[in-house]
Order: C-alpha cells, then sequence, then structure tokens
C-alpha cells in the first residue's frame, strides 16, 4: 500500500521546452547581414571597342577574302550592310524597324551572315548621334549575343560556366566604327 | 515561449510564424547572394540598360555618366547641361576634363603596368563605363572620342543582367 501511495504522489514530469531564442538571434542577424549585402540588380558587362591606328604589321594568315559587315542604327531603323572584300563581292543592304520584331529578323540574318564566313568574327557598328543608349544596347545584344537555338560558332574548352560566357558570341569583336575625329 | 500575466494567466507567444518567415527570406537571400568578384554600388542618379550578356562585371567603373554628371573614379569632371556636355568644356567633339583626367590615369597605369603580364598590359587599354540609358549615343561618343585620345580603346559597358 504504502508504495502505492508513493507512486501516485510522484510529481508528473515536466513537459520539456526547446529554447529557441539563440536560433532566433542567430537568423536575425544572418537576415540584416544578407539584406544589407544583397545585389538586387545582377550587373554584366558588353565590351566593344573604338577604331585606332597602329603600326603593327598586318597578319599573315589573312584570308584572301573577308566578309565586311556594317550595322548602321538610327532612331527607328537598323540598317544591315555586308558584302565580301573580293569578288564575288555579294553586296548587300536590308533595313529592321527599331523593335523586337526587327531585330529578331536582324539577328538571324547576322547568324547566317556568321555561317557563311565562320572566321569572321568581327562587326562595325555606326549609330547616329540621336539614339538613346537603351536602343543602342538592345542592337549590341541582337549583332552579339547568341540566342536559344543558334549554333556555337567559337569553341571553348573550360568548365561550364566559362564555357557558357565565351560561347556566348556571334560577333565577339564589336567596333564603334563612328567613334572617330 | 510562455509568460504569466497579473492576473495568473499564461501568455503564450507563437514564434513558429516568424521562424518560418526568417527561414524562407535566409533562403531567398542566400540563393541570390551574388558571387561576381566584384561588388559594385550603383550610382543612384542612373538607370542601367538591360542586356542578356552573361559577362560578369571584373572591375569598379572608372567612368560613371548619371543624368547630371561624369564622374571619373568617384571624382565629378564634367557638369551636364541637357544631356549634353558645355560648350567651354568641349573641344573636337571630345570632352576637354575627360581627356584631361584619363591621360593622367594612363599615365599612372603604364608606370603599374610596365613589369607586368600581357593580360594585365590589356586591361590598361580598357575603361569600364557605367551610363544612364536615356542619355543619347552624342554624349558616349564625346566621352569614348576623349578616352581613344588618352589611348583607351576598349570600352566595357555597364549593363543590368536580364533574367537574374
Amino acid at each position: 500500500m504504502s508504495r502505492r501511495k508513493k507512486r501516485r504522489q510522484s510529481p508528473q514530469p515536466k513537459e520539456a521546452e526547446l529554447n529557441i531564442m539563440p536560433f532566433i538571434d542567430i537568423f536575425s542577424m544572418l537576415n540584416t547581414f544578407l539584406l544589407v549585402s544583397a545585389a538586387f540588380v545582377n550587373i554584366g558587362l558588353i565590351e566593344v571597342q573604338v577604331p585606332f591606328l597602329t603600326n603593327a604589321p598586318p597578319p599573315k594568315d589573312k584570308p584572301p577574302r573577308s566578309l565586311d559587315i556594317h550595322v548602321a542604327v538610327e532612331k527607328d531603323k537598323v540598317e544591315l550592310e555586308s558584302r565580301w572584300s573580293a569578288p564575288p563581292v555579294d553586296e548587300k543592304k536590308t533595313e529592321y524597324k527599331l523593335d523586337e520584331a526587327g531585330l529578331s529578323s536582324l539577328h538571324k540574318e547576322l547568324v547566317a551572315l556568321r555561317q557563311s564566313s565562320p572566321d569572321s568574327d568581327k562587326l562595325n557598328v555606326h549609330s547616329e548621334d540621336d539614339v538613346p543608349y537603351k536602343k543602342l544596347v538592345e542592337v549590341l545584344d541582337a549583332v552579339m549575343l547568341r540566342r536559344k537555338g543558334d549554333p556555337v560558332f567559337d569553341k571553348f574548352e573550360g568548365n561550364r560556366l566559362e564555357k557558357l560566357k565565351e560561347e556566348n558570341f556571334i560577333f565577339r569583336k564589336v567596333v564603334m566604327a563612328g567613334v572617330i575625329l | 515561449m510562455a509568460s504569466t500575466g497579473e492576473n495568473g494567466d499564461s501568455l503564450s507567444l507563437n514564434l513558429t510564424p516568424m521562424l518560418d518567415i526568417f527561414s524562407i527570406l535566409v533562403t531567398f537571400l542566400l540563393m541570390s547572394y551574388s558571387t561576381d568578384p566584384v561588388n559594385h554600388d550603383i550610382d543612384q542618379d542612373l538607370e542601367l540598360p538591360s542586356s542578356a550578356t552573361l559577362a560578369n562585371l571584373d572591375e569598379v567603373p572608372a567612368i560613371v555618366v548619371n543624368r547630371k554628371s561624369i564622374m571619373i573614379n568617384d571624382k565629378k569632371v564634367v557638369d551636364l547641361q541637357g544631356g549634353d556636355v558645355p560648350e567651354k568644356d568641349r573641344d573636337q567633339g571630345a570632352i576637354r576634363p575627360v581627356y584631361e583626367t584619363l591621360v593622367k590615369i594612363q599615365e599612372q597605369n603604364k608606370k603599374v603596368m610596365a613589369n607586368l603580364g600581357r593580360e594585365e598590359k590589356e586591361k590598361q587599354n580598357s575603361l569600364v563605363m557605367e551610363m544612364d540609358q536615356d542619355h543619347n549615343f552624342k554624349l558616349m561618343k564625346r566621352i569614348m572620342l576623349s578616352a581613344e585620345q588618352a589611348e583607351f580603346v576598349k570600352f566595357k559597358l555597364v549593363v543590368a543582367r536580364e533574367g537574374d
């Protein structure tokens, strides 16, 4: 009997409670740090060059026939001109509207031109003074960068990320041809 | 978390939803944490054009062209008037103060780069430029002409990457 009494009077086990305050403290600190250091706009680069005079000798392995491509940007249209340096010259001039559909057609034509001349990765861009920088970047995107479904022109061996970046071009060298004194 | 009120009632604050929000926020921030080699804050007085480029920013921009002024290495060089350079600062289509500042930078670059490799020497000829998307090419051309006279022939144009 006495044993039973003792069992009945024994205190109930306390409910275990997890102290989550340190956990919340860590989360708060981590949140504050990440929010302060977060970059919400991811920044990229487009590389272009201007024409310059050099006294270096011309390259020895220059192909006998190369393709010259000029893209002229105006406020509401883009003109593409292509001609071979030696006969048959096969000169072509095409105009495109400076909108999404026009730039898409321009891009397709440039992909075809690069396919016809795989060794040439240079293109000249001329722009009118009144073209907004935003529009110029849209044109540069269309003429320089590969889009989904485009073939790879310049194969690159390396890790996946580097390969993606290096193979992302139709024309890698873009010369802002109008920038000259 | 429990506490006892004045009347002896037990009050309990439910922290679980707050922990849920914190967990989701931390996960999102960690996922979007930038691993770019250079961390750069864009000038508040400009808006970058967007591009599909995959190239990362690898240097801090030397030239910043916001809506009001042209800055080189965080130092204001020219005040813009109506999106263009005032007549007094122009010289044959270029911008004299920009040219003079860039010549000094190029001289310093040459001294520093004299003993470096070819890849580093190529950087000597390139400039990173951050410019507001609403400026016209006319202004960009003036800056490029000034830079070209100071032997900078490659330009890395800073853009906002699409889809990030």
